[in-house]
This record gives structure tokens, C-alpha cells and sequence, in this order.
């Protein structure tokens, strides 16, 4: 004890020797080992092989061979089947999200208050946001069912349409998980906008009003730059979210092993494809590249929203 | 004209409640996207009580006519017309569905508990001790969130094979240990948490591991409640991963399983009734989940958007 005392670097000022370092700061490394041992083997060491793989020609039987950059080349040039699985991707994320968000907001300004209609409702808003999850997929797989006795089906027909195969047709199958997604997240935007909304002070209102300002014209210059920094946060991670859609697409659409993108390939998005490639057809060199580019759009994606919402926001001042 | 004057005499209270009113007229679609919202949720319960005939029944009933357990467990299965229920598929897996529902509870448990003692072990040690070189390590979980997770998702399906841990219960739980975003929340909550309580723990002579564990994670909880939420959620819905990775019946979870189930609907819609049967016993345990801790729920996510 007296040892450790006399030559703590507190004491001396002088920077600690190895020894006592390796001493002194032992506990701290072995308490970060169990997280960056898993840390590093099952995700940079992936990674880092995923680079590799995206590389090469590589179909899980034979050795990877190195083929340069001709899997981007193929994918961006070429393939049609991929350009399509990024449209329908796009398209995807550009309806969930902003119907999601719009929805979310509109809800959390309409039930942001402590009243019991207000707890209960927002609990009722909230619940598809817990229960997201393969049986509700299977839920909505029986509603859009085919038959007369889909629930749909029975809507249409209630309005005076006629039954539709709604799963069999390309044109309705964006709008099928659009409706799921703003069905599953809404509420979950909700949340996070009330608790925004909440946090933001009523002598601001007050005054607003006192100044005559109307509920419409305080929405639009307290409450929505106020949320700004949450409104952020809500696009960015529901847009990653809403890039890496697959479940619902293969519940909905597998018919067989071999098919996943739906009826003409109109639900096909990236994972899906990725998922097609790489554990159908056993490409993981050209899967891996798909990974890849999907990263890339991601992160290009975020940079714009963050550098956007920097642009408004000195535009404001 | 005594009603004018008992409407005027009425308006100075009753102005607020007709701009209610308006207010309310207003909310009317939302109440009706309320609806909306529970409709797949009841659409679920009623088909798991229905019989088979009234399941194909043109239009649809709104609530069984006939309430029947036979989704669940068909003590007539030797008729040809009947479907086996959900208790009585999976012959050959011992306790067939209820091995699944196990199974995904103990995974769900362990993943939780193990996934966030050691990321609150590292948040630990990269916000309250001065080790050399935790900076970069912290920069680097935080790079690594920006990756999604697909990229990593080949690769580590050719090492947990390399590993010999296909189709097992390892090589489903290990890889999704280590959570950077736990890792990054408990950090950002430590960091508002005053270093004093650790130095004078330290003063006092106490070990790293006794500060984290009698000081550190009793002033966590909350941020551990929270984060336990999700990751119990993302877990007990967790498909893609053990899609790839589990082949034998007795280690799918209950993602995996309704999956099977769902190849079945396509070719008999009569079992569609097994299928929401089956939803339905899946689901219920995150709606239960959602009840007992609605406050946590609410306010981790309220935390992760205010934190970011």
C-alpha cells in the first residue's frame, strides 16, 4: 500500500511508469474486455471480412477469388433487379416516413395533455410500436387476404368495389407496407414528439398568446423549431429503420424459397435482395457488396438530413 | 323568449366548451385512426376463437359466433375436414409450441441480463476511469452504429459456422451480445452522473468492480430499465438472424415458428385460425410486458430522443 502511495502519479505529477500503469488501470481494461472481445470478433472482424468479400467472387463453396470493384460495377451498371430493389426502396422510405412522422406529430399535438382520454389514447397509439413482430405480420397477411372473406376485401366491398388480390397485385404492394409502417410507427413518433412538446415551457405560449397569436401560428414558430433537435432524431433513425425493411416483405410475398420480392419483383427492397443473394444463391461476395451500398446510401441519407436541417436552422437565425 | 336567455346566460362558461367542440369535430379522424389501430389486434383475437367454417365465411363476422378452442387444441382431428391446432403441430419436438415459447423466453432473458451488465461494464470504464486509449474505443462503438447491422450479417453466419456453432443455441445468442447502442446510452447517462460518488467509493479504498457494482449500477437503473426494454423487445421479435442460423424444429423461437406457419396458410387457408392462434400467444407477452412497465417504455424513449 505504502508503494502504490508513494509513487501514484497524483503524488508525483510524473507520468506513471508501465508497470504501474498496467496496475493501476488493470481492472478498467478487464472490465471492458467481455464487451470489446465480442465487439471486435462478431462485428469489426465481420466487417472487416465483409470488405473483403465485396471484393470477390465468392459462392460459399469455392475460395473467394479477388475480382476488384466488378461486383459495384455489375450492381450499379447493370443488374436491373437491383436498380428496381433500390427504387422500391426509395419509394418506401419516402412515404413511411413522412406519413409516419406527419401522423406521429398530428396525434402528439392533439393528445399531449395528462387528461385520462389523452394517457388512454396514446397507450392505444403506442401498442403496434410493442407488438411489432412476426404474428402481427401474419395479422395483416389474413387481412389482405385474396379471398371474399379478407377483412379488405369485405371493406371494398362494403364501399362498393369489388374483391381485389391485394397481395398478387405490383401496384398495391408499396402501399400495403406503407400502411403497416405508419400503422406500427406512428405511435412511436408520437412519443417521442409529446415528450418534446412537454419539455418546451408555457410562459412561451402565454406570451404567444397574450400577443394574439393563433394555436395554428403557435405551432408553426414555438412548437415545430422548438422540436426541431427530436424531429431530427425521429427522421433520421426512422429512415435507417425504414431502409432495412425485410420481414414483412418475406412474410407477406414467399411463395418458395426462391421468390421474395413479391409479384414482379414490386416489393423487392435491398435486404430482401441481399437476403435473395446471399442465402438463396449463395453469391456472398456480390451479397456482401449489396451490404455495402446499402451502408453508403445510409450514411450519404444522414449526412443530407443533418446538413439540411443545419441549413434551416441558420436560416432561421 | 325565455330559451335565448337561458343559452346567453349560458355562454361565459360554456365558451370554452364550444371551442372544444370544434376542437373535438377536429379530432374525429383520429379517433377513428384509433380504431384503426386496434383493428388488426382484434381481427387476431377473433380469428383464434373461430371454427374453421366460420373463418371462411363471406362477409366475416366480427366477433366468433361459435367461440372454439379448436385453433388452439382439435379434440376431433380425426375428422378429414379438421385442422390440428396449434398444441398439436410439431409432433416431433417435445412440447412442440411451448418448447419454442421457452425457447425465446431463456433467450430473451439471457440476451437481456448479459447484454447489458457488460455494456454497463464498459460505459463504466470509459466514462469513470482514466485508462489510456478510451477515447478511441468509444469513438469506435459509436462509428460502428452508423454500419447497419446486414453488412456484418454474412460474414458472421461463415464465422459462426467457422465456429462450429450453427443450429445451437450459441451461435444463435453470442454473436448479438455486444450492443453498441446500450453501450453508447449508458455512456451518455453516466456522463451526467457527478464523478465524486466514484472517487470517494475510490478514496475508500473500494475496487473497480465493487464501485460498478454497489455504486455504478444502482445510479444506472434507469437508463438500464430502459434500455433492457428494447433489447428484451428486439430480441422476443428477433427473426433474420435465427432464420439463417437455426435449421432443428426444437431451437426455433416464436418469430421463426409463426414464419412456418405462415408457408402453411398459403396452402390451407383453413389454418389461418392456428395462425392467429399462435399470433396471438406470440404477441400478448410483449402487450403484458408493455403494461407492467409503461412508465420505463415512455420514458427511455422519451431519454433516447432527448439524449441525442
Amino acid at each position: 500500500m505504502t508503494a502504490k502511495q508513494t509513487d501514484s502519479p497524483e503524488r508525483t505529477g510524473a507520468p506513471p511508469r508501465n508497470r504501474h500503469r498496467l496496475q493501476r488501470y488493470g481492472p478498467a481494461y478487464a472490465m471492458l474486455l467481455p464487451f470489446a472481445l465480442l465487439f471486435a470478433v462478431f462485428l469489426i472482424y465481420p466487417l472487416i471480412r465483409s470488405m473483403y468479400y465485396s471484393l470477390t467472387d465468392f459462392n460459399a463453396i469455392k475460395p473467394p477469388e479477388f475480382v476488384g470493384f466488378d461486383n459495384f460495377t455489375e450492381l450499379l451498371l447493370h443488374d436491373d433487379r437491383f436498380h428496381k430493389a433500390i427504387w422500391n426502396t426509395c419509394k418506401y422510405v419516402v412515404f413511411s416516413v413522412v406519413l409516419t412522422i406527419a401522423l406521429g406529430m398530428v396525434l402528439a399535438v392533439a393528445f399531449k395533455s395528462t387528461s385520462l382520454r389523452d394517457r388512454l389514447l396514446r397507450t392505444i397509439f403506442f401498442l403496434p410500436s410493442v407488438s411489432a413482430g412476426v404474428g402481427v405480420i401474419l395479422v395483416w397477411k389474413w387481412i389482405f387476404m385474396v379471398d371474399s372473406w379478407g377483412l379488405a376485401n369485405t371493406v371494398v366491398r362494403f364501399f362498393g368495389g369489388d374483391n381485389r388480390a391485394w397481395l398478387a397485385e405490383p401496384s398495391m404492394t408499396i402501399p400495403i407496407l406503407v400502411t403497416m409502417a405508419v400503422w406500427g410507427g406512428a405511435g412511436y413518433a408520437m412519443v417521442l414528439f409529446v415528450a418534446g412538446i412537454n419539455a418546451i415551457p408555457d410562459e412561451l405560449y402565454e406570451q404567444a398568446s397574450i400577443d394574439g397569436a393563433s394555436k395554428r401560428r403557435q405551432f408553426w414558430h414555438i412548437t415545430l423549431p422548438l422540436l426541431r433537435p427530436v424531429l431530427v432524431f425521429v427522421f433520421i433513425t426512422s429512415t435507417i429503420g425504414a431502409f432495412q425493411i425485410f420481414e414483412p416483405i418475406y412474410l407477406l410475398w414467399r411463395r418458395s424459397a426462391s421468390i421474395v420480392g413479391g409479384p414482379l419483383d414490386s416489393a423487392l427492397t435491398i435486404v430482401p435482395y441481399l437476403y435473395d443473394m446471399g442465402f438463396n444463391r449463395f453469391q456472398l461476395g456480390y451479397a456482401s457488396a449489396i451490404a455495402w451500398i446499402l451502408f453508403a446510401i445510409i450514411f450519404v441519407v444522414t449526412l443530407v438530413q443533418l446538413r439540411v436541417t443545419k441549413t434551416f436552422k441558420e436560416f432561421d437565425r | 323568449m325565455s330559451v335565448p336567455t337561458i343559452a346567453s346566460a349560458g355562454t361565459v362558461t360554456k365558451r370554452p366548451r364550444k371551442a372544444n367542440l370544434g376542437a373535438e369535430l377536429a379530432r374525429l379522424p383520429l379517433y377513428l385512426w384509433a380504431v384503426v389501430v386496434l383493428i388488426p389486434f382484434w381481427w387476431m383475437i377473433i380469428a383464434a376463437f373461430k371454427t374453421v367454417p366460420e373463418l371462411m365465411k363471406n362477409p366475416p363476422t366480427f366477433y366468433p359466433a361459435d367461440p372454439s378452442l379448436d385453433s388452439f387444441y382439435d379434440p376431433t382431428l380425426d375428422d378429414p375436414d379438421s385442422v390440428p391446432g396449434v398444441f398439436q403441430r410439431w409432433e416431433d419436438v417435445a412440447g412442440g409450441f411451448l418448447r419454442f415459447a421457452g425457447n425465446t423466453f431463456a433467450i430473451t432473458v439471457v440476451v437481456t441480463v448479459v447484454s447489458l451488465l457488460i455494456a454497463s461494464l464498459a460505459a463504466y470504464m470509459l466514462t469513470k476511469t482514466q485508462a489510456p486509449g478510451r477515447r478511441t474505443v468509444f469513438v469506435v462503438i459509436i462509428s460502428s452504429m452508423m454500419i447497419p447491422w446486414q453488412v456484418s450479417l454474412i460474414p458472421n453466419y461463415l464465422l459462426t459456422s467457422d465456429l462450429g456453432m450453427t443450429d445451437s443455441y450459441l451461435g444463435y445468442v453470442i454473436p448479438g451480445l455486444a450492443k453498441s447502442f446500450v453501450v453508447f446510452f449508458l455512456v451518455q447517462y453516466l456522463r451526467s452522473i457527478p464523478d465524486e460518488l466514484v472517487h470517494a467509493a475510490r478514496v475508500d479504498g473500494a475496487s473497480e468492480w465493487r464501485i460498478w457494482w454497489q455504486i455504478v449500477l444502482p445510479l444506472l437503473r434507469p437508463a438500464l430499465a430502459a434500455m433492457a426494454i428494447f433489447v428484451a423487445l428486439g430480441e422476443w421479435n428477433n427473426f433474420l438472424w435465427p432464420l439463417i442460423i437455426i435449421r432443428t424444429e426444437e431451437l426455433y423461437n416464436l418469430p421463426i415458428a409463426l414464419s412456418s406457419l405462415s408457408n402453411a396458410i398459403v396452402s390451407s387457408p383453413a389454418s389461418m385460425g392456428v395462425a392467429m392462434a399462435a399470433s396471438m400467444m406470440a404477441t400478448l407477452p410483449t402487450v403484458v410486458f408493455f403494461f407492467l412497465f409503461q412508465k420505463h417504455f415512455i420514458k427511455g424513449i422519451a431519454l433516447s430522443g432527448i439524449k441525442a
